[in-house]
């Protein structure tokens, strides 16, 4: 039984890192690392007109919070979703715009953005 | 301004960093942070894009673009970037980035030495002056080139090889608010600044979609009602836009059909006293466009425009006109914000009138949270073109070619004769490409635009374009008109030179040189005082090292004038976020107000107890225009029966030269679109995603339909941005008689399924 579960552990680690490495002239990036993948979908259609209908309260969610209401999209922390995508948001890019409200980590407890601000309505929970 | 960051190691940095090489999230990996932080110098400048003038922290490592942020010291958009600015350092090292001349051999672009694309530049432009006089060429410009670069093109055209004929993008997009603020307080560029935002708590919005195509400026005022909850906003556009999200009042009218709306406005606020009469008798003319008018001439003039008639005029409500005077009366402060949806208009210049008409009426300018203030579109539309004089007529510091004591200061500064100098007014843009349809201009020099994109009525002049000797200064290849040229000229990009861009506010900003031109590409200033001595010009030119040698030169034609920038030496732009000018000496913090007590210019012994003296007209008086109202050069019409506008998105940029090398940013709108109202859609049998044929006069686009309650019954929009969905096809090339900028706003088509 051990050895069954550590062969689809390492065969699970070979694909992450083959899927990695398959971008990696791109992009190699945290979907990358993580082998996140976007299902294959109609790619010339939007990420929000898609996921009005697939994903409709974290749309809802993120179309009443402060980047919805100024209409920056999906892409700002999920990427083009085809070419590079991270299905759990970073939060690398945060302080690109929002470099006025920069935190150091090193003096909190805290490791991301996110740990504080919730991931669609950015609504701030701690 | 280099800023080393060595020892930084806040999470900005870290983030911006992981951006770029794209790795976890570097916060949970302080020892590889610390690592890759080592090395990263960031240099200030601003933002490539839009006219808002955002400043920029370009990361560099290794000599090369590492990372971008928003600069949190500047004070237009204190760290915020809106999601293409986000982009910018990609941009620098996109695919389709020119690194070698190419030069047409046998119908194909194939690759050349800079010298070899020289020689037959100026070979044939030699040639053409000869043949066909100096007339016969042109230069086309941008609102993106930097103000040395301008100048220089600018300086050689005009003043050494002796043609007007000296144009840029910016008379097809803010042309007409020149004509406007010149016409009504005597000089061009906004009296107030964003400053103002922060004071005010009425804002008009008309003709612009602010959270799209300005959306830093769009955030501020979001953060305006959130901090000032009476603050309200008035929206007057022919759609629904992102812009509605923090708009308490829309008149949703029909497009090229606002006019009498203003003027219904400044009715009502005549009739419910809220003028300031004190302000008008001090500071005011009235005008009917001809002749000198008086106040009652024109109260007489207004009442034909009552709310009803402008309602029917414009397809709303009439008690929404009442409303909208009323809100705009009664606030004690007001700001008027605009843009291509009032100037890319027949009556562009008109309307601009009518919208100062308000803040003469009710005194609401020249003071804190007033100002009847244009949005701009390009980055160094104010500063390079407008300010640095590079359009026909214009010459540099507020100067007209026309006047000959102009042309005089103006050659002394350029070391060139008075008399090389023309006192025509050369062709505008569209003239200038129709002259080319004709073979009356036989070689153009264009720099950083895309005009076989963006010019209106495109299957008109594309022909001409195609037969000139047509050279092209860009960065970016293939574009559409980089593809119909003969030299194309590879020339650095943004972060690659030094420069100084003047934006929406008076505000002039310093671009550092963070890397190196990226493989063979030279900096446009090099290349025009290249071309300058291979032209025999040797002597006017070599003088120029650097470009502060050619800002240095600039700031002379400045002096002494409404917009004096002598104080805003590259030693001090380099150190501060900008200066606003009248900025008359290097002791002076600019100016947040022009022509009051606060402006260095503001003649206090003329002005006597004025509090706003327009020193720069004769009386000291600007003026509210009567002009009758106008619609649109093509109504619709019962074969071509929808009314079609064009617009912008978010995640892109004019062309797409530039954004468009941005997967994330093509994600939001992946294909070419028209938006179609529902209650249209329905009634015409198309669905959502349907491919439609939207035709004109003009020519026929087949497209992809989007349904959506945004557009009014029977208007239709269609972004112009995608190259291989050309909508300049279809638009109008009629343009203001005043501004010369065309009607890209309003033309009459028919939609049917494909």
């Amino acid at each position: 039984m051990k050895v069954k579960i550590y062969s689809i552990l390492c065969i699970a680690v070979a694909l992450t890192f083959l899927l990695g490495f398959s971008h990696s002239n791109k992009y190699p990036s945290s979907s990358i690392i993580k082998g996140d993948k976007h299902p294959d979908v109609d790619w010339t259609v939007s990420c929000t007109d898609c996921h009005m209908d697939v994903t409709p309260e974290i749309v809802k969610s993120w179309n009443e919070s402060r980047h919805g209401a100024v209409n920056f999209g999906c892409y700002i922390c999920h990427g083009d979703g085809e070419e590079v995508f991270y299905s759990k948001g970073t939060d690398q890019r945060c302080s690109g715009c929002h470099a006025g409200q920069e935190v150091n980590f090193e003096k909190t407890k805290l490791n991301s953005c996110f740990d504080c601000h919730d991931g669609h309505s950015l609504k701030f929970h701690i | 301004m280099s800023i080393s960051r060595r020892n930084f190691l806040k999470a900005s940095a870290l983030t911006a960093a992981a951006a770029v090489i794209g790795v976890e999230p570097l916060t949970n990996s302080k020892v590889l942070a610390a690592a890759i932080q080592e090395g990263v110098v960031w240099h200030k400048t601003v933002c490539r894009l839009c006219g808002v003038g955002c400043g920029v922290m370009l990361g560099v490592k290794d000599g090369k673009p590492f990372g971008i942020k928003g600069d949190k010291e500047n004070t237009i958009n204190k760290g915020i970037l809106c999601v293409k600015g986000f982009y910018l350092h990609r941009m620098m090292t996109a695919k389709n980035r020119l690194l070698h001349p190419l030069v047409r051999k046998d119908g194909k672009l194939v690759k050349a030495s800079w010298d070899e694309a020289m020689n037959i530049v100026t070979s044939k432009f030699k040639d053409i002056i000869q043949k066909d006089g100096p007339d016969a060429l042109a230069f086309y410009g941008s609102g993106q080139g930097q103000t040395e670069e301008t100048y220089l093109a600018n300086r050689l055209f005009k003043g050494y090889i002796g043609t007007n004929n000296v144009e840029g993008n910016p008379r097809l997009c803010m042309a007409s608010a020149v004509g406007g603020y010149i016409s009504s307080f005597g000089a061009d560029e906004p009296i107030g600044t964003y400053q103002d935002i922060e004071h005010c708590n009425l804002f008009l919005i008309i003709g612009s979609n602010t959270a799209e195509a300005h959306p830093v400026v769009f955030d501020r005022l979001v953060q305006r009602k959130k901090d000032s909850p009476s603050c309200k906003i008035i929206f007057i556009d022919p759609r629904k836009t992102p812009t509605n999200r923090i708009v308490d009042l829309h008149l949703q009218v029909k497009p090229g059909y606002d006019l009498a709306i203003m003027h219904a406005i400044a009715r009502q606020l005549i009739k419910d006293g809220y003028t300031d009469e004190q302000f008008i008798k001090d500071s005011v003319n009235f005008s009917n466009g001809k002749d000198p008018i008086t106040y009652d001439d024109y109260k007489a003039f207004l009442e034909k425009y009552t709310p009803e008639y402008a309602a029917e005029q414009a397809g709303i409500q009439p008690g929404d006109i009442i409303k909208a005077a009323r809100m705009f009366g009664e606030s004690p402060t007001a700001m008027s914000m605009w843009c291509m949806g009032v100037n890319q208009r027949v009556s562009g210049v008109f309307l601009n009138n009518l919208i100062h008409n308000l803040h003469l009426l009710t005194g609401k300018l020249g003071k804190p949270g007033c100002d009847s203030f244009s949005l701009t579109g390009q980055p160094n539309a104010c500063g390079g073109v407008r300010e640095g004089g590079a359009l026909s007529h214009l010459l540099p510091g507020h100067r007209v070619v026309a006047n000959e004591q102009h042309r005089k200061v103006i050659a002394e500064i350029w070391k060139t004769s008075p008399d090389k100098i023309q006192p025509k007014p050369g062709k505008h843009t569209v003239a200038m490409f129709e002259a080319a349809t004709k073979g009356e201009i036989k070689g153009m020099y264009i720099l950083c635009t895309n005009p076989a994109q963006s010019l209106p009525n495109l299957n008109k002049y594309l022909p001409g374009m195609k037969d000139t000797f047509l050279v092209v200064a860009e960065s970016f290849h293939p574009t559409e008109t980089s593809k119909i040229a003969d030299v194309v000229l590879p020339v650095s990009f943004w972060g690659e030179k030094e420069g100084v861009y003047g934006c929406t506010e008076r505000r002039s900003q310093h671009l550092a040189k963070a890397v190196n031109p990226s493989g063979e590409s030279r900096w446009d200033g090099e290349v025009l005082v290249d071309l300058a001595k291979r032209l025999g010009y040797s002597k006017g030119f070599e003088h120029f090292k650097s470009p502060e040698d050619i800002w240095n030169e600039y700031l002379k034609t400045t002096a002494g004038t409404d917009m004096d920038l002598s104080g805003a030496t590259y030693d001090r732009l380099k150190k501060v976020r900008g200066l606003v000018w009248p900025v008359p000496t290097t002791d002076h913090p600019g100016t947040w107000h022009r022509f009051t007590s606060g402006d260095p210019y503001f003649p206090k012994d003329k002005a006597g107890n004025r509090r706003m003296y327009f020193y720069v007209k004769p009386d000291g008086k600007a003026v509210i225009f009567a002009r009758p109202d106008k619609g649109p050069e093509e109504p619709v019409s019962a074969e071509y029966p929808v009314a079609l506008t064009t617009g912008r998105i978010l995640e892109q940029w004019h062309t797409m030269t530039m954004t468009g090398q941005i997967p994330e940013l093509n994600r939001a709108a992946p294909v070419p679109y028209v938006e179609i109202n529902p209650e249209d859609a329905k009634s015409w049998g198309i669905k959502n995603r349907d491919k439609v044929k939207v035709t004109t006069k003009r020519g026929s686009l087949v497209i992809e339909a989007k349904v959506i309650d945004r557009t009014r019954k029977g208007t239709v929009m269609i972004p112009w941005h995608w190259p291989e969905s050309l909508t300049n096809i279809l638009t109008i090339d009629a343009v203001d008689p005043g501004s010369f900028e065309p009607e890209y706003k309003v033309a009459a088509c028919k939609v049917e399924k494909a």
